[in-house]
This record gives structure tokens, sequence and C-alpha cells, in this order.
């Protein structure tokens, strides 16, 4: 069963990845397979689609070692989204953010295990708010090059999406 | 968070309203009845491979400087601020050359000369880096712009760093005639940029 599950996953996951390259707006569509207690087959009893658009990941300036990545995320039914991650060959370490600001004025930032998403509501991952942090980069993040960020929800479901590195937001 | 930004954009237009100056009504950052006067302020600026220098807060006669107090391990804020202030220097064009910028960095022990200065050359042409590592120095420093920041180790072991994330802008006698809020964007640092420096160039 985990198997099979796994692997419902990893292919829808590449099929989309394939479709979205080269582009700043992509719509993903994901299955999250739940399975009835049937011990040889699986049976998708939700299916929720994870739209996304305007996602980007900001040029590193020279020396940084830390990148961000933007992007809205509008889910078809009520998740979570509960963590990111990019291969290890492109960050070290990679969280979700939020930033915050203190009484006194002053703005830092805090992991944020889960925030939780309403049907049909873009949740806006953006400047000044929640973000995708990259942390421990290997190699600065290029314009013109795109990262694989993989997006995990509540419900088990998982999303790959292709990120354009862009100097401005789009 | 959205919303917090607006009360901040909000707050901020209704402070510059309050105001002064006919032309500063169209500023969108904040305008203090009683300016700040930050020329007390001298920090060290730092040169790779040359030995440091004091600098005084204030810009070049006949020009503007923009001081932040940010670090090169920030991914968010920073980054954003200092692009939205290459995007409006972009969009000013040339008259934009008398806007000069100050980076403090709130993260002396990791931030050092040669990390800060490729940083900050990938967004500006004209800058300074300010760094001291005396704690206490840039605490002082920070109370003239009535600003603060910290850098904790939290239970994790993951270095947090908060900063005041008003970007200051200083006229040559070391007044703070604006502060623009986080969340103005390139849009807001247009504007106010493109008044302060007509003003500048009228002598105002």
């Amino acid at each position: 069963m985990r198997k099979a599950t796994f692997t419902a996953t990893v292919i829808a996951a590449l099929t989309l990845f394939a479709t979205s390259c080269g582009s700043s707006t992509s719509s993903t569509d994901t299955v999250a397979p739940e399975t009835t207690a049937a011990a040889e087959t699986t049976v998708v009893v939700t299916e929720t689609t994870f739209t996304i658009d305007g996602a980007w990941a900001r040029t590193s300036p020279m020396e940084s070692t830390v990148g961000v990545v933007y992007m809205n995320i509008t889910p078809s039914a009520d998740d979570a989204l509960v963590g990111a991650s990019v291969d290890m060959a492109i960050a070290g370490m990679t969280q979700v953010h939020e930033t915050t600001t203190a009484a006194d004025g002053s703005m830092g930032m805090q992991e944020i295990a889960s925030i939780p998403m309403t049907a049909g509501t873009p949740l806006e991952l953006v400047s000044g708010g929640f973000h995708i942090m990259l942390m421990k980069l290997a190699k600065p993040l290029e314009t013109g090059t795109s990262i694989a960020v993989t997006l995990t929800f509540e419900s088990g479901a998982t999303t790959i999406v292709d990120v354009p590195v862009l100097t401005e937001a789009p | 968070m959205k919303f917090i930004r607006m009360i901040g954009f909000a707050s901020a237009v209704a402070l510059a309203t309050a105001g002064c100056g006919a032309d500063q009504h169209a500023l969108v950052g904040l305008v203090r009845e009683n300016p700040l006067n930050v020329a007390v302020v001298t920090l060290p600026e730092e040169f790779i491979g040359a030995a440091s220098a004091p600098f005084t807060m204030r810009a070049k006669p006949g020009e503007l400087l923009v001081v932040y107090f940010g670090y090169t391990m920030c991914p968010d804020l920073c980054p954003t601020t200092l692009a939205d202030l290459r995007s409006a220097l972009k969009r000013i064009g040339s008259t934009s050359d008398i806007v000069d910028l100050a980076f403090v960095t709130v993260d002396p022990l990791r931030d050092t000369v040669d990390r800060l200065a490729p940083y900050l050359s990938s967004y500006v042409d004209r800058f300074h880096v300010i760094r001291t590592t005396d704690m206490a120095e840039l605490k002082n420093a920070e109370e003239a712009f009535l600003a603060n920041s910290s850098v904790t180790t939290n239970a994790l072991g993951v270095i947090e760093v908060t900063h005041t994330a008003l970007a200051y802008i200083v006229d040559d006698m070391g007044t703070v005639i604006d502060e623009l809020p986080f969340g103005v964007g390139a849009d807001g640092f247009t504007n106010d940029l493109q008044i302060l420096i007509n003003n500048t160039n009228k002598g105002e």
C-alpha cells in the first residue's frame, strides 16, 4: 500500500513538473491517495487540486547563502501546508517561515509548522509574510534557472513546483 | 500579513500628511514633525583589504543617504528592500546618482566586509559597508534612529535575527527626512526618492 501511494504521487509529480517547466505560472494537480482497508488495492477517495501561480525565487545576491521562494497556492479542498523541500544539491535546509513584526516594530522570522488552507482561497507566500526559506545554498540561485520545490500538505499530498529564479517579482 | 502591511502603509501616509511642507504631502514614508538627526552617529566603514574609517550618518553635500539596518543571511525583508531601492534608482534614472546607501549590519559576527561588499554590489553601485562588533556602539547608533535589533540563538541552535526594517533617508545635515516602512515597495521608494531628489536639487 505504501508503495502504491508513493508511485501515484511520484507519477503525478513528474508529469506536472514536465508540463510546468519554463513558465512562471503553473497549475499543478496532485493526487492525495487515501486507501480503504483492502489489502491489495488502493482506492483514491479524495483528490485535491493545488493551483499554483506567481511562483518565483529571488536571485541570490552575491555571497548569500540563503534564498527565498514565493507563490500562491490555491487548494480545491481544505488542507494545510506542512512543509517544503528542495534537493540537497540546491540547499541544505528548507523551511516554511513567517515574517513577523514585534510590538516594538522590529521584524523577524519564525519557522511555521503548518499553515491552514481553505478550499478555493489562495494561500499567499509573499515578501513580508509566509515564505519558503532556503538555507545553506549549495550555490547562488541564478536568474534564468529554475528550481523544483516540493510542497507537502497535511493530507499527505505532495506537489512539485517548478520555480523560476527571477531578479524581481513577476 | 497583508493586513499589517496595509496598516503600516496607511499609518505612514497619515503621518506624512500630518507632517509638513507642500511636496512632502506626497511622500508615502513617515515624516516626523520633529525629524531625527543622526549626524551624531559615527560608525566604522569597512573596506575589503583596507583599514576601516569612521563614517558619519549624513549624506555628502547635495546628496541623499539611505540608511538600512540589516544582514546578509536575511532572505526576505533585506533583499526585498534592497531590490525595491534598486528598482527605484533605475526608474528614476541618472538623477538618482545622488542617492548613496549605508548598510549597517546588525549581525556583525557573521557579516564580514568580504560578504557585505559583494552582497550590496548585487543591488547598488554606491554603498558603504558599516560594521561594528561593539554591540553597545551598534545599540547607541540604533537608538539615534529609534531602531533596534537582536541576534539570538534558539533552543535548536538556530541563529535568529530581528531588526527594524525601515529605510531611513538622510540629508546632508544628518536629518532623517523620510522613513520608508517595509511594504511600500518599489513604487513607494520611487515616489519618495523622486520627490526628495527634486527637493535636494532645488536646494530645499
